[in-house]
């Protein structure tokens, strides 16, 4: 019998679109990723233990790549970003385009495209959605919401009165992007100085260079102050940014200085930031960092505030809200607001999420938090979770009904055991 | 010897040898008089409410004595040669009753000598049990160690878990056992207000003549003659010095001995409130307090703490009269509990307990592992078919003795069958078992009854260590954002369902595994029995998946509505979406081409420890909102388990290594000079 002749692979340019279809669509690429995923799941969940679940999410799946380094040797892998979109583009042109639509794999490709569904709306989640919370006690009304984490410099002229108007911001974004060693002059046209920061940290605390503590740390020292950097904590949330402040005036003045730092914000629905004032010209002028915020299109009012422990312990049973949602061209609204049961109105959904103050005991007055998202794809997993739960349940009740028949059918003989 | 037959003799080995029982240890006691069963009886069904919920006593005894000394039993032989052996119930009414008897009773285990010595006590064997009155001598260092690594461990929490502020094995026994006598020494003085026979717990702090003043004052009768202050009133008067008559200094020493009786007896909290609209019932402690604060209170205080003095008298008198004043007490208590709507399901509550269902259902699975094993010794005989229908039998019940105890803790609490990690243990175990029985009913290999039967074992024997090492009370009250029936029965069922496949498809890969590796050196391949068992196992891995996906996505929306994002990386969400990921590397990598049968297999004991890791492992990482407290020894336990595994991944390897290169000899073509073979 003659010999076939042994197929040469076709390497030309023109072969590559073949090529990169075959890749993109292919199971061996999807066994990659889904094991890459796995790897990176584990390092990010491992990874929250030393760094905290904010640090953690960001280099392990917010990312298109990252370094780890195990024992030493460095290792570069692909983030989260970038296997999620692997995957996307595996499966919609794998397990949706090549795949033959037959009835028989119609479970497959349903629940496929519910997984689809599922990444992207991960996907518009990442990418569009906002999330910060709302702090009331009772009687209280307010539509402003507060990150959790950004924190931002903003510079007012403040009244005789100390109330501050249109406030000069410098955002989160470029201020989170600065090192401990870096100095920014910053012209402010709307400003008649020019605004200086530098030693800026995620996590500071003051500390008075009376302490035997400030011996040992460095930088400048102003008002009898210095600037201690702290590690950053594991739960983001509890950093406290800080840094030094000059003032130059346009004018020519002496520059002005201070410490920054961002316990002088409010951490209590009721209390009122302290800002660092000083006077350009003839006008006061008050500099603060605080939680970066932006507006809902409605007013909410904390009308009363249930909590409630399990008795005899300190573990919260229940807690809710009677709210009253507040806005000109509707009539109000009462609500409740409670565990697992939301408001969701305008694209905005408010969660009751914690209680304060810290410590409070029964009959103390107490305020309520809302986690307030605005997320696109809020409701998507749902829609997805409904298309893939009925792609895989029809794939594997047929799968089942098969295995039965055939297992019953091949009964294996008595020698057939181990 | 054959590997089967080795393997029941193995079997039959272990189980006379794990109940072998160790010597009891010695008590002071001369002889003890056992209570009376209808006594106990009585007694268990008092009421009390603890950690935010009314239960009965029953339960509180049942879970202090395995946080002092780990078993529901206490074992000791007393001076006069008897043997004795203490159900918990009868025990905790020695506490409250008898104290001066419980105080010699050794229920305090030491696991390190170490422990004994540091605090200035002779030890005794390198691991034993210890009574009251024999750590006695060592209670003021203990008390002194206690505090000074109760602060070291505050420490290490408040610097997130700084390793300079870690106890070592030593210190956190220490601190542990310090616990257990503070606990006791407040039982045993529960009832000391209504005591005037000269027995006081912490006796030894109090100054003799207040002693003396002890055996002639009556603090109810006291309640009468003293004027109305609060706490901090009272602790300022007793800190002044007495005035120099004999009137003054009486008061005083009364008010500093009814303030000991009033600190004595918190803790129990025996009493429901007067006030229908208050959830918070108050123990014999706060009685005293809020009578001594105001008079109005004092009528029904005094009414409440009467019934208690009428118990101690009565106990005093013998145990007829001890029996009929319990009687009343407890028919008292409940009337005024289920008015109020509280305790209705004490009764219940004890039918769990007493009914052992739990530990019923392990013996049901340690006996089908033992005929298991025997019907491996006449492999495919009428015999070993008949034994091995038993097996199944015998798993069966254990199944449904698992399926009624969950039941119960079901109705009891009035929630879905998981509220906790104990609750999985038992959750899994019975899907697990039930999963198994359902292969063999497919499949009738026998397979599937091992798979029941060592995940029965195995599943049971863990809830019973799991209850013993934790020693709090398994029935809990659940915080505001799991107080969802809902989510609880579909989320966290969904899961748990998914977690269990993904055990049961270890189990078979196990099976296969060690097939495989025996016919490496028997040679005897069983081709057709291997393809069974890699359908049985894909089989199960595509419904490990289909639960675990479907509870995981179920999870993210529950999460939606209680947190307000679908997704948050979380350790318990991220080991949830590692099963899923990981099955789906199995269906993906088989249609690649890459995993073959053996290849499933090993993957699946991977998932395993995927499954592990996602169960147990991330609760200790102490991180997310899903972490459910440090387990202590779990690390130890989960590293054991993969080493396993990594045996058994390792035996795989071997088999693999020759599947490939028997393969690779088919392929090669015959040598020359010597004729092809078929």
């Amino acid at each position: 019998m003659a010999k076939a002749p042994k197929q040469t692979k076709d390497w030309s340019p023109k072969s590559w679109p073949l090529r990169a279809y075959r890749l993109f669509t292919s199971f061996k690429l999807a066994t990659v990723v889904l094991v890459l995923m796995t790897v990176v799941t584990l390092l990010g969940t491992l990874g929250q233990v030393e760094h905290g679940l904010h640090a953690a999410k960001e280099k392990y799946f917010h990312s298109f790549y990252f370094v780890e380094t195990i024992k030493g040797i460095p290792l570069l892998l692909p983030g989260g970003l970038l296997l999620m979109l692997l995957l996307f583009v595996n499966m919609t042109l794998g397990a949706i385009v090549k795949v033959k639509k037959r009835w028989k794999g119609a479970g497959l490709l349903i629940s496929h495209f519910g997984m689809l569904m599922l990444l992207a709306g991960g996907f518009v989640t990442w990418a569009f959605s906002t999330d910060g919370y709302m702090a009331l006690y009772p009687g209280m009304t307010s539509n402003r919401v507060e990150s959790y984490r950004e924190w931002q410099l903003e510079i007012a002229p403040l009244s005789k009165e100390g109330v501050g108007e249109k406030a000069w911001i410098y955002p989160s974004e470029r201020l989170d992007t600065m090192r401990s060693d870096e100095q920014r002059v910053i012209h402010a046209e709307s400003l008649p100085f020019d605004v200086v920061i530098n030693g800026y940290s995620r996590n500071a605390t003051p500390v008075p260079t009376s302490a035997p503590i400030a011996a040992g740390v460095t930088g400048k020292e102003i008002d009898g102050f210095k600037l201690s950097p702290q590690k950053a904590s594991k739960e983001a949330e509890q950093n406290l940014p800080g840094c030094f402040l000059e003032i130059r005036p346009k004018d020519g003045s002496p520059p002005i200085e201070a410490i920054l730092w961002a316990g002088s914000y409010k951490f209590d629905p009721r209390e009122k930031p302290m800002p660092f004032t000083f006077t350009v010209g003839d006008q006061l002028y008050g500099a603060l960092l605080m939680k970066k915020s932006w507006t809902v299109p409605f007013e909410v009012r904390l009308d009363e505030f249930l909590f409630e422990r399990h008795p005899g312990v300190s573990t919260a049973r229940n807690y809710e809200s009677r709210v009253t949602r507040l806005e000109a061209s509707q009539p109000d609204k009462a609500l409740e607001i409670k565990m697992n049961e939301p408001m969701r109105y305008a694209g905005y959904t408010f969660f009751q999420e914690s209680f304060g103050p810290s410590g409070s005991q029964p009959g103390d007055e107490m305020f309520s938090q809302f986690a307030v998202a605005n997320n696109p794809a809020d409701q998507w997993p749902l829609w997805s979770l409904v298309v893939t739960g009925v792609g895989l349940g029809v794939h594997f009740l047929v799968m089942l009904v098969n295995f039965t028949v055939r297992s019953r059918q091949r009964t294996a003989p008595p020698s057939a055991k181990p | 010897m054959k590997i089967p037959a080795f393997l029941a003799l193995l079997a039959t080995a272990l189980l006379p040898a794990s109940l072998v029982a160790r010597d009891a240890p010695k008590s002071a006691l001369q002889n003890y008089v056992p209570w009376q069963d209808d006594t106990v009886h009585a007694f268990e069904n008092l009421l009390v409410q603890q950690d935010g919920r009314v239960k009965p006593v029953y339960t509180v005894a049942r879970f202090t004595l395995l946080q002092f000394l780990g078993k529901s039993n206490v074992s000791f032989q007393t001076q006069d040669g008897e043997n004795h052996r203490l159900h918990y119930a009868a025990w905790f009414l020695d506490v409250l009753f008898r104290g001066e008897i419980a105080k010699d009773l050794p229920v305090f285990v030491v696991d390190d000598s170490e422990v004994v010595v540091q605090i200035g006590v002779s030890p005794k064997s390198k691991r034993d049990r210890y009574s009251y009155n024999e750590l006695l001598p060592g209670r003021a260092k203990l008390a002194e160690l206690g505090a000074q690594y109760g602060e070291k461990q505050r420490q290490y929490e408040q610097s997130e878990k700084d390793p300079q502020y870690e106890l070592d094995r030593v210190e956190g026994m220490i601190l542990t056992l310090g616990r257990n006598i503070s606990s006791f020494e407040y039982l045993v003085g529960q009832f000391g207000f209504a005591r005037q026979d000269g027995f006081l717990v912490n006796a030894n702090i109090l100054p003799p003549e207040l002693l003396e003043l002890s055996k002639r004052l009556v603090t109810l009768e006291m309640l009468d003659k003293m004027p109305e202050m609060t706490l901090d009133q009272l602790v300022q008067t007793i800190r002044q010095q007495p005035g120099g008559t004999e009137e003054e200094r009486m008061f005083s020493g009364a008010l500093r001995l009814f303030f000991f009786h009033a600190n004595s007896a918190r803790g129990l909290n025996f009493f429901p409130p007067q006030d229908a609209d208050n959830e918070v019932w108050g123990s014999a402690g706060d009685l005293l307090l809020a009578a001594l604060e105001s008079k109005e209170q004092r009528p029904w205080a005094k009414e409440q703490l009467a019934g208690i003095q009428d118990l101690v008298d009565a106990q005093k008198e013998g145990e007829p009269a001890f029996l009929a004043a319990l009687q009343a007490y407890s028919q008292k208590q409940h009337e005024t509990a289920e008015a109020r709507g509280e305790g209705h399901r004490s009764k219940l509550e004890i039918q769990l307990y007493r009914g052992k269902w739990f530990s019923n259902s392990l013996v049901c699975f340690v006996l089908a592992f033992v005929v298991m094993a025997f019907s491996w010794l006449t492999p495919g005989s009428r015999t070993g078919r008949r034994l091995l229908l038993v097996a199944g039998i015998l798993a069966f019940v254990g199944l449904a003795l698992n399926v009624y105890g969950i039941t119960l803790r079901s109705i009891i609490r009035e929630r879905p069958p998981i509220t906790n990690l104990y609750d999985t243990v038992l959750f899994i175990t019975g899907t697990a078992v039930l999963l198994g029985l359902f292969i063999e009913y497919c499949t009738r290999l026998g397979v599937g009854t091992l798979v029941a039967v060592f995940s029965g074992l195995l599943g049971m024997f863990l809830a019973m260590k799991y209850e013993a090492k934790e020693a709090t009370d398994t029935i809990t009250q659940l915080v505001a954002v799991l107080d969802t029936n809902f989510w609880l029965a579909t989320h966290v069922t969904i899961i748990n369902i998914g977690y269990a496949a993904g055990l049961v498809a270890a189990i078979i890969a196990l099976v296969y595994l060690t097939s495989r590796f025996a016919a490496l050196f028997h040679g005897r391949e069983n081709a057709e029995f291997h393809r069974a068992l890699t359908r049985m196992n894909y089989g199960v891995i595509c419904f490990c998946l289909f639960f675990s996906l479907v509870g995981t996505v179920l999870g993210g929306i529950w999460a939606n509505y209680s947190w307000g994002r679908f997704w948050g990386w979380d350790p318990k969400e991220n080991g949830a979406l590692m099963i899923c990921l990981w099955t789906l590397v199995i269906l993906h990598g088989r249609m690649a081409g890459w995993i073959r049968d053996i290849g499933v297999h090993m993957n699946s004991l991977v998932l395993a420890i995927i499954v592990t890791f996602s169960w147990w492992g991330v609760n200790n990482l102490g991180v997310g909102l899903h972490s459910y407290g440090f387990t202590e020894g779990v690390w130890g336990a989960l590293y054991s388990s993969w080493a396993v595994l990594g045996l058994f991944m390792a035996m795989g390897a071997a088999v693999w290594r020759r599947e490939r290169k028997t393969r690779a000899e088919r392929k090669a073509p015959p040598a020359a000079g010597r004729p092809a073979t078929a």
